[in-house]
C-alpha cells in the first residue's frame, strides 16, 4: 500500500516524532484518529533490536496458541507474550498497512496466500534462518511453498481445512458433499444453519460443489454464486459465525455449521454429548490453507520473535499446540506423535491422504471485491 | 482590603469569555470535525487496486451511487425497524418507571433504585450481551428452567430471532432512557400536579396535559440518547440476532475491515449520518406539530373559559 504517494504529512515532521516514544505514541493516536495520515510520519524504522525484550506482542487468530506453551516460553526465555486477535487476514493487513511499522506488533500469523502481498508492501521482515535452528524440524511438505519460496518471510504454523458439523439428532441422514450441505440447510436445518463469516469461504462452497476454481474470477460463475447465495441459501441462514466451536456447538445453538476442522474439534470436545455431532469433510473438493509465523517489519523485538518461532518448532512443544487448537502443525512427525499420545478426535486434525488429495488452496485476485459484495448482499437478505 | 478584592476581579475580567469552552471545542475539532471531514473526503475517492484502500486522485460521486444500492437499502430498513421499535419500547417501559421513581418512591430510597438501574453498567456491555446469548440458547438456563417446570416440552430457541435482538437492545439501552426521564420528571414541582387536581383535572388529564408536556425535554433527550447509538450499534444485534440482526453498521465496518474499500465505506458512513440526521429532524418536526396542535387547542379552550367568566 503505497500511502506515500497521496498521504499528506500531518502533526509533526518525522524528525520530531522520532524523539517521542514513537511506538506507543503513534499506536495510540493512530487508533484514535485517521490512522493513514499518521502512517506517513513513521518512516523506516530500525529492524533487529535488543535481545532483552520484556515482552513480545503477537497479532493472531483467536485462541491460536496454548496459553501454557506461551507461559513456558516466558519462564524459559524471558519475554512475556501478549496476544491480540483478529478475525480475518484483511483486518490484520489493514491495521499493519495503516501503521507502517508503528503498529507495535512483533509477530503476525498471515494465511499463506496473503504473504506475497504483505511482503511486497513492506509489512514483513525477512527471517534470519541462523536464529531458527529448529527450522530443520519443519516437514519438507510445508517448506518452500509457492507463496514464499525459501521461507524468506514465513514458517508454517498450522494447516487446516474447511467442512461442516451437523447435529445427528436432527439431520438423520448421511451428509457427504457440499450439495448435501445445501440440501440439509434448506430442509431439516433451515433457520438453524451457520456459515463462517469469511467471504472467500462462503463463495467457495458453490465452487467446490460445481467443480469451479474456488477463487474464480469468471463473471458468469460469480453471477451464479450470487443468485444461489442470495436467493436460495440466505433465507435459511441463522448466523455468520467464524468459530461455532467456541459456543454454538457446546450450547447446541445450530443444527448445521460451516466451520474449520480445528474449531469443530474444539467444539465437539467441549460438548456434553460428543456423539451427537458429526464432522464432514465435504466432497468433491474443499479448501486447504496454511497459517504462518511472520515477523512484522519494524519490530523492535525481532530477536525475541525468532526465539519464540524457534521454540514452537520444537516437536515436544508443537504437539501441545496441536492438541490445543486442533490443527496440524508443519513439524515433522507431529501426526505420529499425536497418534502415540492418542489425542482426542485425531482424525479431525489429520485427514487421510485421500481426503487431503481433494483439497487445494485459493488465491487472492480481483474477484475479491465482488465476493465481498455478494456476501454483504446475502447478509442483507438473510436479515430482511 | 479593597485592592485585594479588586485584583482577582480584574484578572477574571482579563479571561476571554470563550476560554472555558476551548478544551471542549478543541476536542470536538480534533476528534469529531477532523475525522468526519476525512471520511467525507475519502468518500469522494475510489479504491484504485486490490491492495490499496483508497485514493483521491479522481474526485467522483460514484461511491454514493454504489452505497445507495439494494444491499444498503435493505440493511438500512432493517436497522431502522430495530432502531424505531427498540426506542419506542424503551420509552414505553422507561416512562412509567421514571415517573414511579420520581414521584412515588420516597426520596431517601430513590438513590438505591437509581443505583440498581446503573448496576448493569459496571459490566462491559459486550459481556452482558454475550450473557444473554448463554441464557437464550437452546441448552441454556432459560430453556432448561422452562422445560423442568413443564412449560415447554422441547428446547426453545429464542436466540437468533428478532425478539432476541429487541430484548438485547431494550436491555442495553433502557438506562439511557430512564435517566433523562427521571431528571425531567423529578424537576417538575409537585404543587403543579396538585393545582391541576384542585382545578378539577383527573389523574389522566394531569398526566397528559401537565406532567408530560413539562417532561418533554427529558423525553427528547432520552429518545436521542437511545436512538442514535442504537442505529450505529451492530454488536448487540449481531450477537443475539445472528443473521437476523444484520445492521447497516456491519456493512460499513466490513468495507473498512474486510473489503479494504475505504472510499465506499466512507460514502456509506456519510449516507448513514445524513439519513439518521434527517430521521431525527423529521421526528422533531412531527413532535413540534403535535405540541402546536395541543397548545393551540387548549389556548382556545382557555379563551372560551375567560370569556365565559367575564360574561
Amino acid at each position: 500500500m503505497n500511502h506515500h504517494d497521496h498521504t499528506p504529512r500531518l502533526l509533526a515532521p518525522a524528525a520530531r516524532v522520532a524523539g517521542l516514544p514513537r511506538r506507543t505514541f503513534l499506536a495510540g493516536l493512530a487508533a484514535a484518529a485517521g490512522a493513514p495520515l499518521l502512517a506517513a510520519c513513521g518512516g523506516s524504522s530500525g529492524s533487529g533490536g535488543s535481545g532483552a525484550a520484556a515482552q513480545l506482542r503477537a497479532y493472531s487468530w483467536s485462541a491460536y496458541d496454548d496459553p501454557k506453551v506461551l507461559a513456558e516460553f516466558t519462564a524459559k526465555h524471558g519475554p512475556k507474550v501478549i496476544v491480540d486477535s483478529y478475525s480475518s487476514n484483511e483486518e490484520m493487513i489493514a491495521k499493519l498497512a495503516a501503521a507502517k511499522g508503528t503498529s507495535g506488533y512483533d509477530i503476525v500469523i498471515p494465511t499463506g496466500v496473503f504473504v506475497p502481498q504483505m511482503a511486497a508492501n513492506g509489512l514483513l521482515q525477512e527471517l534470519d534462518h541462523g536464529k531458527l535452528p529448529n527450522l530443520a524440524n519443519l516437514d519438507k511438505a510445508f517448506q518452500n511453498q509457492e507463496w514464499d519460496e525459501g521461507n524468506k518471510y514465513t514458517v508454517t504454523k498450522y494447516w487446516g481445512t474447511t467442512g461442516f458439523v451437523y447435529d445427528t439428532g436432527v439431520v438423520k441422514r448421511d451428509l457427504k458433499t457440499w450439495d448435501d450441505f445445501f440440501d440439509a440447510a434448506q430442509k431439516e436445518a433451515s433457520g438453524k444453519t451457520s456459515l463462517v463469516d469469511d467471504p472467500g469461504e462462503i463463495c467457495a462452497m458453490l465452487c467446490f460443489a460445481r467443480g469451479w476454481h474456488q477463487s474464480t474470477t469468471d463473471k458468469a460463475q460469480l453471477d451464479q454464486i450470487e443468485t444461489f447465495l442470495v436467493d436460495t441459501l440466505a433465507p435459511h441462514i441463522a448466523a455468520f459465525d467464524s468459530s461455532p466451536g467456541s459456543s454454538a456447538i457446546p450450547q447446541g445453538t445450530h443444527v448445521l455449521m460451516h466451520c474449520w476442522n480445528g474449531d469443530a474439534r474444539r467444539g465437539i470436545l467441549a460438548s456434553s454429548e460428543q456423539d451427537r455431532w458429526k464432522w464432514v469433510l465435504p466432497g468433491p473438493k474443499t479448501n486447504l490453507w496454511m497459517d504462518n509465523w511472520a515477523i512484522v517489519k519494524g519490530s523492535a523485538n525481532a530477536d525475541a520473535a525468532h526465539e519464540l518461532i524457534n521454540y514452537v518448532l520444537d516437536p515436544a512443544v508443537a504437539i501441545k499446540q496441536v492438541d490445543f487448537v486442533g490443527y496440524g502443525s508443519g513439524v515433522t512427525g507431529s501426526e505420529e506423535e499425536a497418534r502415540k499420545l492418542k489425542l482426542g478426535l485425531i482424525d479431525m486434525i489429520f485427514p487421510s491422504a485421500e481426503q487431503v488429495a481433494t483439497m487445494y488452496t485459493g488465491v487472492i485476485n480481483e474477484g475479491q471485491e465482488r465476493r465481498m459484495a455478494i456476501v454483504n448482499k446475502m447478509k442483507a437478505k438473510a436479515g430482511a | 482590603m479593597t485592592s485585594d478584592r479588586r485584583v482577582p476581579r480584574a484578572a477574571r475580567r482579563a479571561v476571554p469569555p470563550g476560554l472555558l469552552a476551548t478544551p471542549a471545542l478543541a476536542w470536538l475539532a480534533l476528534f469529531f470535525v477532523a475525522p468526519v471531514g476525512l471520511v467525507f473526503w475519502y468518500s469522494l475517492g475510489r479504491k484504485p487496486g486490490l491492495y490499496q484502500t483508497h485514493a483521491n486522485d479522481v474526485l467522483t460521486l460514484d461511491r454514493y451511487r454504489e452505497a445507495l444500492g439494494d444491499t444498503f437499502l435493505t440493511s438500512f430498513s432493517g436497522t431502522l425497524r430495530i432502531g424505531v421499535t427498540g426506542t419506542a419500547l424503551c420509552l414505553a417501559i422507561g416512562l412509567p418507571f421514571a415517573y414511579w421513581l420520581a414521584v412515588k418512591v420516597r426520596p431517601h430510597r430513590r438513590f438505591v433504585v437509581l443505583a440498581l438501574v446503573l448496576v448493569p453498567f459496571w459490566t462491559n456491555f459486550l459481556i452482558r450481551t454475550i450473557g444473554w446469548q448463554v441464557v437464550l440458547s437452546p441448552e441454556g438456563f432459560a430453556s432448561r428452567a422452562m422445560q423442568s417446570l413443564g412449560l415447554i416440552d422441547a428446547p426453545f430457541s429464542m436466540l437468533f430471532t428478532r425478539g432476541a435482538v429487541l430484548l438485547g437492545v431494550v436491555y442495553n439501552y433502557l438506562p439511557m432512557m430512564i435517566l433523562p426521564l427521571y431528571v425531567a420528571l423529578d424537576r417538575i414541582d409537585g404543587s403543579l400536579r396538585e393545582a391541576s387536581n384542585d382545578l378539577g383535572a383527573n389523574r389522566w388529564r394531569t398526566a397528559l396535559q401537565v406532567t408530560l408536556p413539562l417532561a418533554r425535554p427529558g423525553i427528547a433527550a432520552g429518545l436521542l440518547l437511545v436512538f442514535i447509538p442504537l442505529m450505529g450499534d451492530y454488536v448487540t444485534a449481531a450477537v443475539l440476532g445472528g443473521a437476523r440482526g444484520n445492521m447497516v453498521g456491519q456493512l460499513v465496518a466490513s468495507q473498512f475491515q474486510q473489503a479494504q474499500n475505504w472510499a465506499l465505506g466512507s460514502a456509506m458512513a456519510v449516507v448513514l449520518i445524513v439519513v439518521i440526521a434527517l430521521t431525527i429532524l423529521a421526528t422533531a418536526a412531527a413532535g413540534a406539530v403535535c405540541t402546536w396542535l395541543l397548545t393551540h387547542r387548549r389556548r382556545r379552550e382557555l379563551a372560551g373559559i375567560a370569556e365565559g367568566s367575564a360574561a
